[in-house]
């Protein structure tokens, strides 16, 4: 079976174009590559989403700050009925697009 | 429970990319990554070594592994250290690409901020005939694209700049504000066991963009300072990072390590700081005899770098070993082979004049991590010589 994936182009340029293929291909640590690379995007992954935490956060404190939201208030949010039937969807929507695979 | 520095407390200079809100997490999570790979997985791979790999290399050999070697053939199956590696390895690969956004996002800006702080200073040599060693200039260092010397345009300092930045995260600030704990590790040790040394002329050998070289002038500030690398992007981000810190007296000189257009027996003080594990085996015994020649009597020779492999557990070994097998630093196995007290004395130096010490930057007590990560914490191994007076040498 081939592994192998297509190239994807680095969105940073390299620094000349006799670099980009000096680099010593990556270690394989698992028996199979697509094991390497689901942990390669698995960790990516847990980094832009902590990101994303992390921008929520920020974005509550700065309206904090503001005065915009009070101390709590996110915590203490119950969406209103039809709030909460739109948000209902967006998390139905949401889990069967990551699910997706394992239909 | 103490964490890693978060990266907006990295020293401010007028070289540090504006990084935003994302960017900076991206970084944090990295020192985050980091703390949990030493404090919750790697005491994982010890513990799936002394529980279930080492006893089966016994019944397969009869014995315990006697070196790194055969502790990598008893773990090359063991998920504990399998999933570290992947996790390691993915960490290293995440905050060279958070740095490379980063400094690609400011390449422009970076480079027109260094030129306006070199503009017009004497104290950056740089020499466009030198041809940077291929050891230096073919390897993208810890997965560094392009490593030192690349340059994306003229003038360009993105490799030093993501260095800079990114070394913040990776040690989670354990190398203090500056990155310099190597420095301050060093001067502390000059002052505890050298109280009397008072070096007149100090050169640092592979000096990079010069964080470990300003310590060195805030504690001797009589002294002359050459720093010395063979890439300029290093050297012109570290020449304007240290203007823009405020040191204005340091002379950043382009020239090969092993080979500077310095005089002889002219320098009290040659050191380096984390760079012999990154130079060949050919250039190594050539930079120690650099130092030999640079001395005058009565002088200093002084190297810190992770300690020798020689006389640790196997499985230590095996350890440190990582950054040498998965995180391109293609010397770093050899040089922790190398027996460097004997290629000083082949250097030219009495052999009653070669020794090894330890040095830290901070007492135990004030380090964020625990346990010790194995290549990242901020204590080094010594080795080093004095120059013998005239005469004394040459029966020595």
């Amino acid at each position: 079976m081939d592994h192998s994936l297509p190239q994807i182009a680095d969105p940073i340029p390299h620094a000349t174009p006799a670099e980009a293929g000096r680099r010593p291909e990556a270690p394989q640590f698992t028996d199979d590559p697509m094991l390497d690379r689901l942990y390669g995007v698995t960790l990516a992954l847990v980094t832009e989403l902590a990101v994303t935490r992390s921008r929520l956060d920020a974005l509550e404190r700065v309206l904090t700050r503001r005065e915009l939201v009070g101390q709590g208030d996110v915590d203490a949010f119950v969406p209103e009925s039809a709030d909460a039937t739109a948000r209902s969807r967006l998390q139905a929507e949401y889990l069967e697009r990551v699910l997706r695979a394992l239909e | 429970m103490s964490f890693p520095s978060p990266w907006h407390t990295i020293g401010r200079h007028g070289l540090l990319p504006a990084a935003t809100h994302d960017e900076m997490v991206r970084f944090d999570i990295v020192a985050h990554l980091n703390a949990q790979i030493a404090q919750s997985l790697s005491p994982k791979v010890k513990t799936a070594y002394e529980s279930r790999a080492r006893q089966s290399f016994r019944l397969r050999h009869g014995r315990d592994p006697v070196d790194r070697h055969e502790v990598a053939e008893a773990m090359r199956q063991e998920p504990a250290y399998r999933v570290f590696s992947l996790v390691r390895r993915n960490t290293m690969e995440i905050r060279q690409h958070a740095g490379r956004q980063l400094v690609a996002r400011e390449a422009e800006s970076l480079r027109d901020r260094a030129k306006s702080a070199n503009e017009g200073a004497d104290t950056l040599k740089l020499d466009p005939t030198l041809e940077p060693p291929r050891y230096v200039s073919a390897v993208d260092t810890h997965l560094m694209r392009g490593g030192y010397t690349a340059e994306r345009m003229t003038d360009d300092v993105t490799n030093p700049a993501n260095y800079d930045a990114g070394m913040y995260a990776t040690t989670g600030g354990a190398a203090g504000p500056w990155n310099d704990a190597a420095g301050r590790a060093l001067v502390d040790w000059l002052r505890r066991e050298h109280p009397q040394f008072k070096p007149r002329r100090i050169v640092d050998l592979g000096c990079g963009l010069g964080h470990n070289t300003l310590p060195l002038r805030a504690a001797f500030p009589e002294a002359e300072i050459i720093a010395i690398d063979v890439a300029a992007p290093m050297l012109r981000y570290g020449h304007a990072r240290a203007r823009s810190l405020g040191v204005s007296d340091v002379t950043f000189l382009q020239a090969d390590a092993t080979d500077s257009p310095i005089e002889d027996s002219s320098c009290d003080l040659v050191f380096t700081t984390m760079v012999l594990h990154e130079t060949s085996r050919q250039a190594l015994p050539r930079i120690f005899s650099e130092a030999h020649r640079l001395l005058r009597a009565g002088g200093l020779t002084v190297h810190l770098e992770q300690p020798p492999y020689r006389g640790l557990d196997p499985f230590e070994q095996f350890m440190r070993d990582w950054d040498g097998r998965f995180n391109n630093e293609p010397f770093w196995s050899a040089l922790h082979e190398s027996d460097l007290p004997a290629l000083l004395v082949k250097a030219g130096f009495g052999a009653g004049n070669v020794f090894e010490s330890r040095c830290a930057a901070l007492p135990p007590s004030q380090t964020t991590l625990k346990n010790e990560d194995f290549g990242r914490a901020p204590s080094w191994y010594v080795v080093g010589a004095w120059q013998a007076a005239k005469g004394i040498a040459a029966l020595g």
